[in-house]
């Protein structure tokens, strides 16, 4: 293995070919993670800022659309109920365009009416007023103690304070369940949210609560609902999961073209050095001793390739227009630096055969 | 019990009309600080013997034995072992590591394995230096040193490890007539200081007068070996009439 590592820091060169391949590949990868969590997390805005923790309750024939999902108010006292259960916030949301005063055009905007705070939002706010995401502010330089006229009947909002990660596909707005009712009524008439309903009940657990077992009672208790953690909410909306599906996709590709990028290379390095592996085993290393060496080397470059390419992906991301929804997560980059080890490592190692039909003879002349 | 032991060999290649017999029931034996020269013409088995001996080729038939390893007896696993812990080889084409210094081109044995370069390690590696005169070269990586120079690394590389037997093929091919003679004088103290069996294939008739014995290998077959301190007459002179009768044997052979 020490020979490896030798090799690899006195003949640098030799792996440049392997290094400058792998890079804008690590690039790539890191772009798409980024588009991939960008593009989920700014979908899911309004779902986070719940908070982790908490339970979703919909309508079982809503399919965890909140669209669909309808839950009146015998349905929350049921839930409230269910042991286990602490708190039950009402939560509905509405899309509807804005306009405001800072800039008069019209945005596509989510109005959600809420009853409870969350990890990223205060109580609600008081009637005629919202909290806003601070997207609007970037946008359209909204400030606290601007007036935002929401839906096609101009209802006038005050800004009461802004919030970071709320956006859910649009910038969002936080409204009391007053207030967003007016403006639900309002932007959509045939399909009025009776008083005291909302389209989701938001459940915290009591501390130790197992949420499976916690949603499956609730859901027994009501007969008529669906109640999920917030992964399952996430993994039920049909765009995260297309978009999920065809970035895994593309990164998965890109992985296996990855793996093909190495296994070509140590392919070719391994013929070159069919006379050095010869003399090595016949001085009495074993096949095992070279296939870690390969499998060091390997570890090597990409690890190369990773500090390479997520300085120029950073660059690049850096670059970006603010309004393409690029984030670089630390688990997503974690995910994908050990799947760049794992594929080169695995690459390097389809040479295995070869260097096992490495004969020590033909190192005597 | 000797360093090396060959029992009735036989290695052939190929099969049917196509088989070529490359040994054909070598017995030969070594005694520890031995020298034997192994002449022979070209394809007459020399190298075919100095690779079933260091464990490189597995012979059809017959039993080596080197120290207390029955060669032949071991399992394909356990020949990486027995070449790094018994054997030392000299390659006709040295066959440094390029990438490596001196030094480390030495304790790379060590390393092999699952081994380390310890202390102990590094200490050998450097009294083997400085006894092959290159202590002052031991951070030259190889195209840093000359022809004998690397030579000299490559015995080293043979002796890092205490072998029970050294194999040497053709030390002396790539070197000129001076400079060859002093390698192998060189080779001769490091073994008989330690009292290493060794065994070198060679073609050049300067240097056997160095070895203890020569064995004539032709067409696979040993002849018997004729012992150099024999009295008075002319050694140089005896061996050179009897490698131009094997010459002339080859001659009329092809």
């Amino acid at each position: 293995m020490r020979i490896a590592i030798r090799e690899l820091l006195r003949r640098p060169g030799r792996f440049l070919p392997v290094g400058r391949a792998l890079t804008p590949l690590v690039v790539l990868l890191i772009v798409l993670g980024g588009f991939l969590d960008g593009l989920a997390l700014d979908s899911t805005g309004g779902f986070r800022a719940q908070g982790e923790r908490r339970l979703w309750v919909l309508a079982d024939v809503a399919e965890l659309q909140l669209a669909r999902s309808l839950v009146d108010p015998d349905t929350a006292a049921a839930v409230s109920a269910v042991e286990g259960v602490v708190e039950v916030g009402g939560l509905g949301v509405v899309t509807t365009t804005a306009s405001p005063e800072t800039t008069g055009e019209l945005i596509d905007v989510a109005v959600f009416g809420y009853e409870r705070a969350g990890a990223r939002l205060p109580p609600p706010p008081g009637a005629g007023a919202a909290i806003v995401d601070d997207r609007l502010q970037v946008r359209s330089d909204v400030q606290v103690g601007d007036t935002i006229e929401v839906g096609p009947g101009r209802t006038p909002v005050r800004v009461t304070a802004l919030a970071d990660d709320v956006t859910q596909s649009a910038p969002t707005l936080w409204v009391a369940p007053e207030t967003w009712r007016e403006i639900a009524a309002d932007a959509d008439p045939g399909a009025t949210v009776p008083p005291g309903a909302f389209q989701s009940l938001v459940v915290t657990p009591s501390d130790g609560a197992d949420p499976d077992v916690l949603g499956g009672r609730i859901d027994a208790a009501t007969t008529t609902t669906q109640t999920v953690d917030l992964d399952g909410l996430i993994a039920g909306q049909p765009v995260i999961a297309q978009q999920t599906a065809a970035f895994s996709g593309i990164i998965g590709v890109t992985f296996v073209v990855t793996l093909l990028v190495v296994a070509l290379f140590f392919a070719l390095l391994t013929l070159e050095r069919l006379q050095l592996y010869a003399v090595l085993k016949a001085v009495g290393a074993s096949s095992g001793d070279l296939v870690r060496g390969v499998a060091v080397q390997a570890l090597g470059i990409s690890i190369g390739a990773l500090a390479a390419g997520g300085l120029a992906a950073a660059a690049i991301v850096a670059l970006l227009p603010a309004d393409l929804p690029v984030r670089l997560e630390p688990r997503r980059l974690a995910a994908i630096a050990a799947g760049t080890v794992v594929t080169a490592v695995i690459g390097a190692l389809l040479t295995l055969r070869r260097i096992l039909a490495i004969d020590p003879a033909e190192s005597i002349g | 019990m000797p360093a090396l032991e060959i029992r009735d060999v036989r290695k052939t290649y190929g099969s049917g009309d196509q088989t070529v017999v490359a040994l054909d029931r070598v017995d030969l034996t070594v005694d520890d600080g031995e020298l034997l020269m192994l002449m022979g013409p070209s394809g007459s088995g020399k190298t075919t013997l100095l690779t079933v001996v260091g464990a490189l080729l597995r012979p059809d038939r017959g039993a080596v034995r080197v120290g207390g390893d029955v060669v032949t007896d071991l399992r394909d696993r356990d020949l990486a072992r027995f070449r790094r812990e018994r054997v030392g080889f000299v390659f006709q084409n040295v066959n440094l590591v390029p990438f490596l210094t001196a030094r480390e081109n030495l304790l790379a044995v060590r390393e092999l394995g699952g081994g380390r370069a310890d202390a102990g390690a590094k200490r050998r590696a450097d009294m083997l230096l400085e006894e092959l005169g290159l202590a002052e070269r031991a951070g030259n990586l190889p195209a840093q040193l000359s022809g004998g120079q690397q030579q000299r690394v490559a015995i080293g590389r043979a002796l890092m490890n205490e072998p029970a037997l050294v194999l040497v093929d053709e030390p002396t091919s790539a070197l000129d007539s001076v400079l060859g003679r002093q390698v192998v004088e060189l080779l001769r103290t490091e073994v008989k200081k330690r009292g290493i069996a060794s065994v070198v294939v060679t073609h050049d008739e300067r240097i056997v007068d160095l070895g203890d014995r020569v064995v004539e290998i032709v067409d696979g077959s040993i002849v018997p070996p004729t012992p150099i301190d024999q009295g008075p007459r002319d050694l140089r002179g005896r061996l050179l009439d009897r490698l131009d009768s094997l010459r002339g044997r080859h001659i009329e052979s092809s």
